[in-house]
């Protein structure tokens, strides 16, 4: 990359008192990017956002936004805007009067004002909603003054503090639609802190998983989610099966590992992970890369046999947990659910195949 | 059926009534019915020692016709103003520095503190100011001690500092501290703090994120903290007896002088009556007042 990044963070420590909330942070997020912060919560990804906004001092190392330097600088002097988890909109002021609330200094005039207002509702799908007492609002039309208050401005960042969380399911899943159209529309850097990886994976273009105060995986969605670096984050991403495997050889581009109930898998390696994983080395594979094989089909490469355990039915998705012979506990493997295919019942006894190339090793 | 529903209907009216009894006896016998009585005197006779139950609006005629009444109605009202503004000005940052300047584990330990002064009466306070600020109190020995009073100070005789409606203000200012203090600082609790830093985020400095956001939404505690201390300080009995050394009179010792020593209670209630309406529209008109401007600042 020979761009220059828009937000730089370089060693960046924080310290409360004797906690260590930040460890040490380097990364750089690219002009015009979706990038989240995910990970548990008290894993420091709000400090870290709010290191960017001029919140939150750092101890140590430099927080640079557009290659300048912000230490010193206040969060009233940053080119950044932030939509907050409470939205924080003034209960004392009108719709109009909320996103209009930063044009203060402004040299424009009035009507300017009123009309780049006036947009800015327009952009977020409230228009007319100007004259409105503001706390009279609904939980996503707040969502959208607090955007709509925040992009007025055009920041060069818009720092989003989990800002769906507070939003019922399926208008969160509307608003996620609308912030990645919004987002290429506007063409701003976005900066969202979430703990839903769901939403991550969703919206981002770029993510940044989080624990303990340090970035522990950073990479595009898909990366994360195919090749997560360490157990931990294949944990914290989706479901993951882990099975106990002992590393037997290493040729050239694969490792052969041994896995009770699936016999010698050769797995590439570039799906091994570069985190150790203890002493003991583990075969990671997601639900989805597993199929369950009904009367008459054949295995694609390998495939294993086995005893379903539990059955959750989910709609267009059914979860089936499945004991594979050999093995002390079920794997979890999800089908879609077909026109004309029944789902299995608890006790079947089934054929499981797998793809060789799915599979992640941990070692 | 029906017969059945509407009993059942009555039981539940008859319930509601008896929840709602206590208070309303209450109400009824300590606050409606005294002013009831006091409103009824004002219109009647005076016949010297005895109470003529006729009526007559003799007595609103003679209250307001009296110049005495109006210079000391007005006193009132100034020293209830004075004390009004600097009790709330004053108590504006101490509630400030309670909400923002302390961790939340201390504020309890604080608002405790600033209770204290409600641990000994009323009365011994406003004696205590008498101590310090008298002809031979602690302010003036405390000078004298330092030289700065004799003669050969700066100063030739102890300063006179009570009968004074400075020293009214001060001993009044200094008793209703508390009941400034306490509702701003409520509202300013409410107040959500990330608030606050959108105001900054939005590129609004803190004394204008102040202005522009911390002021206007502690204002109800604002108006509460000058209602409660206005409303009883233009009545207030005891300070003006005792630190104005009965020279400088304010309403409730005209109304004390009437209804005891003169044993004029028709008159008495009606200055009482006179002066409860003059209050009661100062309060309507201040809350009027601080609707318009806030819809104005809007």
């Amino acid at each position: 990359m020979t761009t220059q990044p828009m937000i730089a963070f370089r060693e960046v420590h924080k310290y409360y008192g004797d906690y260590h909330a930040l460890r040490g942070i380097t990364a750089e997020i690219r002009p015009g990017e979706f990038f989240s912060l995910l990970g548990p919560s008290g894993c420091g990804k709000t400090t870290l956002l709010r290191t960017i906004a001029g919140f939150e001092d750092i101890s140590s190392g430099a927080v640079l936004i557009d290659g300048r330097d912000m230490a010193g600088v206040p969060a009233n002097k940053r080119p950044t805007n932030m939509v907050f988890q409470s939205y924080a909109i003034f209960p004392h002021l009108s719709v109009a009067q909320n996103v209009g609330f930063g044009l203060r200094r402004d040299t424009r005039s009035k009507g300017e004002k009123a009309k780049l207002v006036e947009e800015a509702l327009e952009m977020v799908g409230l228009k007319g909603y100007g004259a409105r007492a503001a706390h009279a609002l609904s939980g996503g039309q707040r969502q959208r003054v607090a955007l709509a208050r925040a992009l007025i401005l055009k920041p060069k960042v818009l720092l989003l503090d989990e800002p769906l969380s507070a939003l019922d399911r399926k208008i969160r899943e509307q608003m996620q639609v609308e912030l990645i159209k919004l987002q290429r529309e506007v063409g701003i850097t976005f900066v969202l802190v979430t703990h839903d990886q769901e939403e991550a994976l969703v919206m981002s273009d770029r993510i940044a998983v989080m624990f303990e105060g340090e970035i522990a995986q950073l990479a595009d969605p898909e990366t994360l989610y195919r090749r997560p670096n360490s157990r931990r984050v294949a944990d914290f991403i989706g479901v993951m099966n882990f099975l106990p495997a002992t590393v037997t050889g290493e040729r050239g581009d694969t490792i052969t590992a041994e896995v009770a109930g699936l016999g010698a898998l050769e797995v590439a390696r570039s799906q091994v992970s570069l985190a150790p994983a203890g002493d003991q080395a583990a075969v990671g594979f997601r639900p989805e890369t597993l199929t369950l094989l009904y009367e008459g089909q054949q295995a694609g490469d390998r495939e294993a046999q086995g005893v379903i355990d539990e059955v959750v039915y989910y709609g267009d998705m059914t979860y089936y947990d499945v004991r594979l012979d050999g093995m002390e506990r079920p794997v979890r493997i999800s089908m879609r659910n077909v026109f004309g295919r029944p789902v299995l019942d608890v006790g079947t006894r089934t054929r499981v195949a797998w793809s060789p190339g799915a599979l992640v090793l941990f070692r | 059926m029906a017969a059945k529903g509407e009993s059942w209907t009555r039981s539940e009216a008859a319930q509601g009534y008896a929840l709602i009894a206590p208070p309303a006896i209450y109400a009824v016998l300590l606050l409606a019915a005294p002013l009831a009585t006091i409103l009824a005197y004002s219109f009647f006779k005076d016949g010297y020692l005895t109470v003529i139950h006729e009526f007559t609006v003799q007595n609103y005629i003679a209250t307001w016709s009296d110049p005495i009444f109006r210079v000391i109605l007005v006193r009132s009202l100034f020293v209830a103003g004075l004390v009004t503004l600097a009790t709330v000005a004053l108590a504006f940052p101490i509630a400030y520095f309670l909400s923002f300047g302390l961790e939340p584990s201390k504020k309890a330990r604080w608002i405790l503190l600033i209770t204290i002064p409600f641990w000994t009466s009323y009365l011994i306070r406003v004696f205590l100011w008498k101590v310090i600020l008298g002809y031979n109190g602690v302010v003036n020995s405390a000078l004298e001690s330092l030289g700065i009073i004799g003669p050969n100070g700066l100063i030739a005789d102890p300063l006179q500092m009570l009968n004074s409606v400075g020293a009214i203000t001060l001993t009044l200012a200094h008793a209703y501290a508390p009941f400034a203090i306490l509702p701003i600082f409520v509202s300013l609790e409410k107040i959500d703090r990330s608030l606050l830093e959108a105001g900054q985020d939005l590129g609004e400095s803190r004394w204008r994120t102040f202005l522009r956001v911390t002021l206007p939404l502690a204002m109800p505690g604002v108006v509460a903290a000058t209602l409660i201390v206005f409303i009883p300080t233009v009545g207030d009995y005891v300070t003006p007896e005792l630190i104005g050394g009965g020279k400088i009179p304010m309403v409730a010792n005209l109304i004390q002088a009437q209804m005891l020593p003169l044993d004029n209670r028709p008159l008495g209630s009606a200055i009482a009556v006179s002066s409860l309406l003059v209050v009661g529209a100062l309060a309507l008109l201040f809350l009027w007042l601080n609707r318009r401007f806030l819809k104005a600042g809007k």
